[in-house]
């Protein structure tokens, strides 16, 4: 008994003066509470074992939209019976129908019910009323006013006459038959014996308040017991961006091991994107289908003269550094091209043109572009992880080393380093993750130490180690995802509902 | 990067026992191949473009070889001395100005060999003639034409033969017109007064280089003589095409035969296939690599890549280069050679040694603070591409373009000019977003991209906030309160605002942020009209700023 919350009592209260057995209508009308209320209270009171529900099943006729219509303006039959009385009993049936001001589809209908009820005929054209004076609502007009009036009314309630003219309606579509259950309450013994007992009922309040807090009334009210395992609506924080969430997770590894962050221009020119960088003129990535281009500016300005005919040199014949070199004019023209940054390596390497002194340990998390179409596995614009080391002696396993602390660090235990290629660093390699989703081992990034005909027009005199790849990659490992675009789709769901923490 | 697709029966003839798919994949990649598909029968491989004597099994077979030590050292090429003679007409000079031949005599083709001969001449074709603009190749049928050979250039319309694959004799000014490489490659030819062209002594036609081979000397199964010719304006790369090219054919069973190639002032023998020399320095390759191997051991990692290598001074290796490896350019590439013998999988990582100091670049320690503080302003942050379109970026905000920074070869028209500001970025993604709850509250914190002549670049990137607001209720004082809120967490405090006029905005709830009475940047109610433009039902709010500027502002004196 103690269990008993408000309305479940209330519930119980209403029951019994209603004198132990009732509809939940009755009920609600009897306690004042909610018809849902009601219900509610039902459900824990039935299963406690203080009432017993009877389910009842019922026919209950209500009125189609063309019924209610109907009930408000008359049956068409009944309208066109109207204004041929008017009419003086005989009529065209086009005029009879004018007049009645019958929608043009009801009017053979009209006219059928007319015949039927044998109020009038027709012949040809003319419609020539039987009746002299109007007669009086049949029994089908009485039942429709009736369920107006009602709203609904049970069907086994209806005596025979109304009986037919329900069939009647029914076959016109005027009236539905809905079957309606209707549960009626019944005190079981727990019941009565409960209440014989006697309860008061207080009142419960749901939200403490100011007010019951500073008047101490709090110790004389009681407080609702909530259902503390209901969902609760549905809330959406202020955060960061998936994506970006993973850039700031790569930046702080990066600081964690004494990166400094540098950041450049995403427009940059040729001469730092590709030339600087001993990509020759005409290889291939540097063609107009792999990189943007700009149309306005075109061109910007290349750094010191001296620097440029080292670059220059070192393409056409290997300059002082024993290289044979690319073989061909080398044209300033073609460096002076502004292009969306195809890597944040022009951004590193232009950052070594000035700073020279070892040791130095700097990265970027920043964007970077490709001529290529979007498609679920290719954006043309996305994000490049980078990193250097240069120092007197460092060697191509400590690039190895830096980049197995990075990774496993990002939660990436399985990594091998294989042979590759890139026209900037020599050895080269690629280091290569197993997912073990897809069972197959993943391209991480590209990794090497820059070419003495890298190093030496920029006077770099010590090893560079540098490695750079892809981080919507790693996103896409991290969240799951199997469509880049998703990364920059914006669905606000996806958002809203990507956890934090992967 | 290239492909080669290794049907693995018939690699394993190359590589002389029988080999698995499995094997395959476990050591390609050691040697630089990475797998691009497997099946039961075969594997298809993507290799490096500066390896492109990989186009081949042969090339393949080589290298897998010496790795798994089935066979070490330099291969060697013996050609034959030369029967045939090719002259050169000064007349190529202003077109076309160099080619280089070889023969090769007794190649046993099947159905395979005559595809892999097509794929191998398309990779040479891409790889080292840059798409036939560097050097381009000819495979013929020697024994369907008498040398010698000649190699002219004559008028287009002069000289008419049955092209490749067709049944009808053409004008070479009709090849370059109507054949389907002469359309492709017609930019090669079509400035020049006269065309290449190869004939033989009676003047029949073995090609037209680089458009297209005679239908005379077609190649098929049943051709037991070649002949090799390869064009170009490259010298470089036309012998570098070649030496690839014979060194594979050789590596298939074939003869090597050479040719003499007759310029107007000199004449030459060609292929070249001599091994080159190179030096390497062991301690150069121990110290790039962290290793500490010696100088035989040294020697048996370039043996096992196929080069050979022998002590001539303390510390120096004389490396022999076999002619196919094109890529070698200088001691670095061969201390790679050494590390690849070695096994990369045998490198130990390291740590190094050096002890530094990280910090963050202050213009993103300012992004940082910004997401923070707007996140507790409960902004859900959106990350836009910083590529857009005028539609977009102008039009759908009711302003007039202003000079942005433009792609010349945008790949779609949605992407064709970087943005100038994030807010029309925002205002798409509640466009994009109708179907979820509201309120709506985001914000980006990311680059635009502004034209600076001043700067190397002629372009600036900047660092922007924008935020929106989108609800039933959003006004103008909702977003200057939150705008408020930033700047004062941000520590600003020179700041006012001022009213203002802005096409995006309604008038009369317009404001620019002034922080020392500069304008930092704009707040307001979004116009109607731009809320129709991106058929958007709900008010909405919104402010954007250049963090850059308002940051040194607030620290200039």
């Amino acid at each position: 008994m103690a269990s008993l919350r408000t309305n479940e009592r209330k519930t119980l209260m209403a029951l019994h003066e209603l004198g132990g057995k009732a509809t939940i209508e009755k009920i609600a009308e009897k306690s004042g509470l909610a018809h849902a209320a009601v219900m509610r209270a039902t459900l824990t009171l039935s299963t406690e074992n203080y009432v017993k529900i009877h389910e009842q099943k019922r026919n209950i006729a209500k009125l189609s939209r063309e019924g209610e219509n109907y009930a408000e303006s008359g049956l068409p039959e009944r309208r066109l019976l109207r204004a041929l009385l008017n009419l003086g009993g005989e009529a065209d049936v086009e005029e009879a129908a004018h007049r009645s001001n019958l929608d043009a589809g009801l009017v053979p209908i009209a006219l059928g019910w007319l015949k039927k009820k044998n109020w009038g005929s027709i012949q040809g054209q003319r419609c020539c009323l039987k009746v002299n004076v109007e007669p009086q609502s049949g029994s089908d007009e009485k039942l429709l006013t009736l369920i107006h009036e009602k709203g609904v009314v049970a069907v086994e309630q209806l005596d025979q006459q109304f009986n037919e003219a329900l069939t009647s309606l029914r076959k016109r579509k005027l009236v539905e038959i809905e079957e309606k259950v209707s549960r009626e309450l019944e005190l079981t013994e727990k019941g009565w014996k409960t209440i014989k007992k006697g309860f008061k009922i207080v009142e419960e309040i749901t939200q403490l308040t100011p007010e019951l807090i500073i008047t101490k009334q709090w110790k004389n009210v009681k407080l609702t017991k909530f259902d503390v395992t209901a969902p609760g609506p549905a809330v959406y924080p202020g955060k960061a961006h998936p994506l970006q969430q993973i850039i700031r997770r790569a930046r702080e590894i990066f600081l964690e091991m004494g990166f400094t962050e540098i950041r450049g221009p995403v427009v940059e020119t040729a001469f730092w994107n590709f030339d600087a960088l001993f990509q020759p003129q005409d290889h291939p990535a540097r063609e107009m289908m792999d990189t943007f281009y700009l149309a306005n500016p075109k061109t910007g300005r290349l750094p010191k003269e001296k620097l440029v005919n080292a670059v220059a040199k070192t393409h056409e014949n290997g300059w002082v550094t024993g290289s044979k070199g690319w073989g061909y004019s080398w044209s300033s023209e073609e460096a002076k091209r502004l292009v969306l940054r195809t890597h944040t390596t022009a951004e590193t390497i232009k950052y070594l043109a000035t700073h020279k002194k070892p040791p130095i340990k700097v990265f970027s998390v920043d964007r970077v572009y490709r001529n290529e179409q979007v498609t679920y596995k290719n954006i043309a614009e996305f994000h490049q992880i980078e990193g250097i080391v240069v120092d007197r002696k460092v060697t191509l396993r400590d690039l190895m080393g830096t980049l197995k602390t990075f990774y496993t660090k990002f939660g990436l235990e399985k990594i091998e380093f294989w042979p590759c290629y890139f026209p900037y660093t020599e050895p080269s390699a690629q280091a290569m993750v197993y997912h073990p989703k897809l069972k197959r081992w993943m391209e991480l990034c590209g990794m090497g130490m820059f070419r003495p005909e890298v190093l030496a027009p920029m006077g770099i005199k010590y090893p560079v180690l540098a490695w750079g790849g892809g981080l919507e990659r790693l996103a896409m490992i991290e969240l799951g995802l199997d469509d880049i675009r998703m990364l920059y789709g914006n669905n606000l769901g996806w958002l809203r509902r990507t956890p934090l923490c992967q | 990067m290239p492909v080669i697709t290794l049907k693995v029966e018939r690699f394993s003839k190359f590589i002389g026992k029988p080999l698995t798919v499995e094997d395959l994949v476990k050591w390609l990649p050691w040697i630089g191949f990475d797998i691009e598909e497997t099946s039961k029968d075969y594997v298809k491989v993507e290799y490096n473009p500066n390896r492109i004597d990989f186009c081949s099994y042969a090339g393949v077979a080589r290298a897998l070889k010496g790795f798994l030590e089935l066979e070490t050292g330099l291969p060697e090429y013996s050609a034959e001395e030369p029967k045939i003679t090719l002259t050169i007409d000064k007349a190529v000079a202003d077109v076309r100005p160099y080619m280089l031949a070889a023969v090769v005599r007794n190649i046993k083709l099947d159905e395979d060999a005559v595809a892999e001969l097509m794929e191998m001449q398309e990779d040479l074709h891409w790889g080292v003639g840059r798409d036939r603009r560097k050097a381009s190749i000819g495979i013929h049928n020697i024994d369907a034409v008498t040398p010698p050979f000649l190699y002219t250039a004559v008028e287009p319309p002069s000289v008419k033969f049955v092209p490749l694959g067709k049944t009808e004799e053409m004008t070479l000014k009709e090849i370059l017109e109507r054949h389907e490489k002469g359309i492709a490659y017609k930019h090669l030819l079509n400035w020049a007064p006269r065309y290449p062209l190869l004939v033989d002594r009676d003047g029949k036609v073995l090609s037209m280089p680089p458009i297209i081979n005679g239908e005379l000397t077609r190649v098929d199964e049943n051709t037991r003589n070649l002949f090799l010719d390869v064009t170009g304006p490259s010298y470089d790369a036309v012998e570098k095409s070649l030496k690839v090219l014979a060194t594979s054919l050789a590596d298939m069973g074939a003869t090597i035969e050479k040719v003499y190639v007759k310029y107007p002032d000199c004449t030459m023998i060609s292929p070249n296939l001599e091994p080159e020399k190179a030096r390497l320095r062991l301690s150069y390759a121990n110290r790039m690599l962290g290793l500490k191997v010696s100088a035989d051991e040294a020697v048996k990692y370039l043996r096992k890549c196929r080069l050979d290598a022998k002590t001539i001074e303390k510390d120096v290796l004389e490396v022999s280069v076999p002619p196919y490896r094109i890529d070698v350019l200088h001691e670095i590439d061969l201390v790679e050679e050494v590390a690849i013998g070695y096994g990369y999988y045998n490198l130990k990582p390291t740590v190094p040694a050096a002890v530094t100091v990280g910090e963050k670049h202050p213009v993103n320690k300012t992004a940082d603070l910004v997401r923070q503080i707007m996140s507790g302003l409960g902004f859900l942050e959106v990350m836009n591409f910083t590529l857009t379109n005028e539609r977009i970026h102008y039009e759908l905000m009711r302003i007039t373009p202003k000079n942005p920074v433009k792609l010349a070869n945008p790949v779609s028209a949605e992407y064709t000019i970087m943005r100038q500001m994030l807010l029309p970025g925002l205002m798409k993604n509640l466009a994009e977003n109708k179907h979820e709850s509201f309120p709506q509250r985001l914000f980006e914190v990311s680059d635009i991209a502004k034209i600076n002549k001043r700067l190397e670049t002629m372009c600036e990137r900047r660092l922007h906030l924008a935020a929106v607001t989108s609800h039933s209720t959003a006004n103008f004082t909702e977003i200057k309160s939150v705008c408020e809120a930033l700047l004062m967490n941000l520590g600003i405090k020179n700041w006012h605002v001022k009213e203002a006029k802005h096409p995006s905005f309604l008038s009369g709830r317009t404001a620019t942020i002034q922080v020392r009475d500069k304008p930092v940047g704009f707040l307001g109610e979004i116009h109607p009209q731009v809320l129709n433009n991106f058929e958007l039902e709900n008010p909405t709010a919104a402010f954007e700023i250049d963090l850059e500027q308002l940051m040194t502002r607030e620290t200039s004196k």
